[in-house]
């Protein structure tokens, strides 16, 4: 296997475990994944522009508007739970259950 | 010759309309002796007409052509406007001369002048004119002179809203004026009378209706009268000049001017009886009990001009003309004596508070008691010789016996309403402050309220003495009947002196259900005022606020998903909310069976 893809799948390990081990701030996460979104979409732009299948040039950008989408709805959850408790340690989000 | 005189006399007032020096004082002069010279000078043709019978049309400039339709300025001279044309001259030359003495005091007497001036020359544009693009600048000139002259003491807000009502009643009149103009384009492609009347087309009933509904704008029939008592806010010259003689007269002049096409209309002819009827029969009900003399005079305007639409109605347009030549007399002198009243009670324009008059201000009283005899239609005074040939023909038409019935009834009112009148203002002691200084010496109040008087005894005698009939009087018919206008009259009279010598012994503790709605106008203006801007601004709120902004945009989809979804998480779920524990968990597993599987 190239080198360069794996490169790119560590990143993508990386960001996994950085998404999934956290220690207080949930905001911490939200970056680790948008890590994940940007290591995917080069991957995916590398490997249509290697294996010169050129109609799958348009996956990386349906991953980008999907990846929008996505950040957007995170950072809502985000102000959420920002307004309701002050702060986003995620200590907090077990005590009061709406 | 005819031509030229008669042009003349259109142009000899706007000269002085051109001269605008408003710091001399000689302006106002000038004008009132332009406005005589045009009335002598007006004669000539009206005496030609009358010995020849012969009518003209000048049509002299070309203005443009669109497309097919040409449009030109063209005058017609015919016996409707070559009678009209020096009663206006006339009566406008009257009004000119009061206004010296009534609008003494004020500061923007130059402007006043010019005002009336300006209403004259536009309602001469409207009476002459052969096609309706140039009535309908008459027309519309009439309305817009109107608003000004209305709001003349424009720092009090009854008469802004006044003069804004005027001028929205009678735009909703336009549409229909304007509908009309439309149909004639596009189905005759001509807006000369002439060609209207020729080509006499067979489905005439949408344009009519549409002239009727302008009519009715400007004549204040029933539906859109409100503004007429309301107009009453202008100056006392204003009311005689526009709201008893000319103005109003514009609706029921394009109406008569319409005959040929209404001749042949069963449904127009019954609707404008329908439609005067009750027009009369409200605003003399209205007019009974008001006790400002103004409003009393201005309904009994409405009241004459329903009379009016009731002739049409049963086909007789040269009745009605002739009507409203000798209404126009005895109406404003009506308006001008009690201009005088007014001025010389230092304003106090309540019926209450006058009394005792006929010995302290003998011309006015004897102007008051012969115009209100003239209006009910005493024999051989003016009145009679238009009123009762049209109460005569009434009763002997084909027509809607209920029409007839409340025609009948409004005539004896009209009696009531005068009585009521002469009795307040003019007999009994007096009830106004005694420092009012009563003075008639002034000529110029005193001599045009005596040219009215004449006109007002001889002017009915002259005028059907002069005119060829067009059609042929009522000649037999069974002597009830002959006697039954007569009779109203009377009638009216006897009851209404009754009445009133009963108020010197009697008082009632709490008006009666009948007293509030004739002193509230029949509640229509207070209804219809508030209800029409109230629905169409709920209607807009309800579209625009309510449906679009507040369930569409942001209750619908948002707010709604928000809380179905909230409802069902927290129904479904009991998680503890431990993230960091499921995080590694799943990062746990992942390992475990990627080693696993390598």
């Amino acid at each position: 296997m190239p080198y360069i893809y794996i490169n790119i799948i560590l990143a993508f390990v990386i960001s996994l475990i950085g998404t999934l081990i956290y220690r207080s701030h949930l905001i911490s996460s939200l970056l680790c994944l948008e890590g994940m979104i940007l290591s995917l979409f080069t991957l995916n732009a590398l490997l249509s522009l290697n294996i010169n299948f050129t109609l799958s040039t348009i996956v990386p950008l349906i991953l980008l508007v999907f990846a929008a989408c996505e950040a957007a709805v995170g950072l809502a959850l985000l102000i959420i739970i920002s307004n309701t408790y002050g702060l986003d340690y995620v200590q907090n989000l077990n005590l009061l259950q709406c | 010759t005819l031509t030229l005189t008669s042009l003349i006399i259109l142009t000899l007032p706007i000269i002085t309309t051109l001269l605008q020096n408003n710091k001399t004082n000689c302006f106002l002069y000038i004008t009132k002796t332009a406005v005589t010279y045009a009335f002598a000078i007006s004669l000539i043709p009206t005496l030609l007409f009358i010995q020849s019978n012969q009518e003209a049309y000048i049509s002299n400039w070309h203005w443009m052509t669109i497309h097919t339709l040409k449009l030109s300025m063209s005058f017609k001279l015919d016996f409707f406007s070559l009678t009209f044309m020096p009663i206006a001259l006339f009566i406008t030359w009257s009004i000119m001369e009061f206004s010296l003495w009534y609008m003494h005091s004020d500061p923007h007497i130059n402007r006043f002048f010019k005002y009336l001036l300006l209403f004259l020359i536009t309602m001469l544009i409207l009476v002459s004119a052969n096609n309706l693009l140039q009535l309908f600048m008459g027309w519309e000139g009439v309305g817009i002179m109107s608003f000004l002259l209305i709001s003349w003491w424009h720092g009090r807000t009854d008469a802004n809203t006044a003069a804004l009502q005027a001028m929205l009643y009678n735009r909703i009149g336009d549409m229909g004026f304007i509908m009309m103009m439309a149909w004639f384009t596009i189905h005759l492609n001509s807006w000369e009378f002439q060609q209207i009347f020729l080509t006499n087309p067979k489905n005439t009933t949408l344009p009519l209706l549409g002239l009727l509904l302008a009519s009715a704008g400007k004549s204040a029939q029933f539906g859109l009268h409100p503004w007429l008592p309301s107009a009453m806010e202008g100056p006392t010259p204003v009311s005689a000049l526009l709201h008893s003689s000319t103005m109003v007269m514009a609706g029921v002049f394009t109406l008569i001017r319409f005959y040929p096409l209404m001749e042949n209309n069963l449904t127009i002819q019954t609707s404008t009886l329908c439609l005067g009827a009750i027009t009369t029969l409200f605003t003399a009900i209205c007019a009974l009990t008001q006790n400002d003399i103004k409003k009393i005079i201005a309904l009994s305007t409405s009241s004459q001009l329903g009379l009016m639409m009731v002739t049409i109605g049963i086909n007789q347009p040269h009745l009605a003309f002739i009507h409203m030549c000798t209404h126009a007399f005895f109406k404003a002198m009506l308006f001008l004596s009690s201009g005088s009243i007014i001025h010389n009670l230092n304003n106090e324009q309540d019926i209450r508070k006058m009394g005792g008059l006929y010995k302290t201000m003998p011309i006015t009283s004897t102007a008051i008691i012969i115009g209100s005899l003239a209006l009910t239609g005493m024999p051989f005074l003016t009145g009679f010789y238009s009123k009762d040939p049209i109460i005569e023909t009434a009763n002997m038409s084909y027509i809607n016996t209920w029409a007839l019935l409340i025609t009948l009834i409004a005539v004896s009112m009209t009696a009531s309403y005068s009585t009521r009148i002469i009795f307040f203002a003019l007999l009994g002691q007096p009830r106004y402050p005694s420092l009012a200084q009563i003075n008639e010496n002034n000529p110029y109040l005193v001599n045009p309220i005596k040219r009215l008087i004449l006109g007002s005894i001889f002017m009915g005698f002259l005028i059907s003495m002069n005119t060829i009939p067009h059609t042929t009087p009522q000649m037999t018919m069974p002597p009830h009947l002959k006697f039954m206008a007569l009779a109203v009259t009377l009638l009216g009279f006897t009851v209404a002196t009754e009445l009133n010598n009963m108020t010197h012994n009697l008082m009632f503790k709490q008006p009666s259900r009948m007293h509030t709605f004739s002193t509230m106008l029949g509640y229509y203006p207070t209804t219809i005022h508030r209800i029409l801007p109230y629905l169409s601004l709920t209607m807009s709120q309800n579209l625009a606020t309510t449906i679009m902004d507040s369930i569409w945009l942001e209750k619908m989809i948002p707010k709604n998903l928000t809380t179905m979804q909230k409802t069902a998480a927290s129904l479904v779920s009991n998680q503890k909310g431990l993230m960091k524990l499921y995080f590694l968990s799943f990062l746990l597993s992942i390992t475990l069976g990627l080693l696993i599987a390598l």
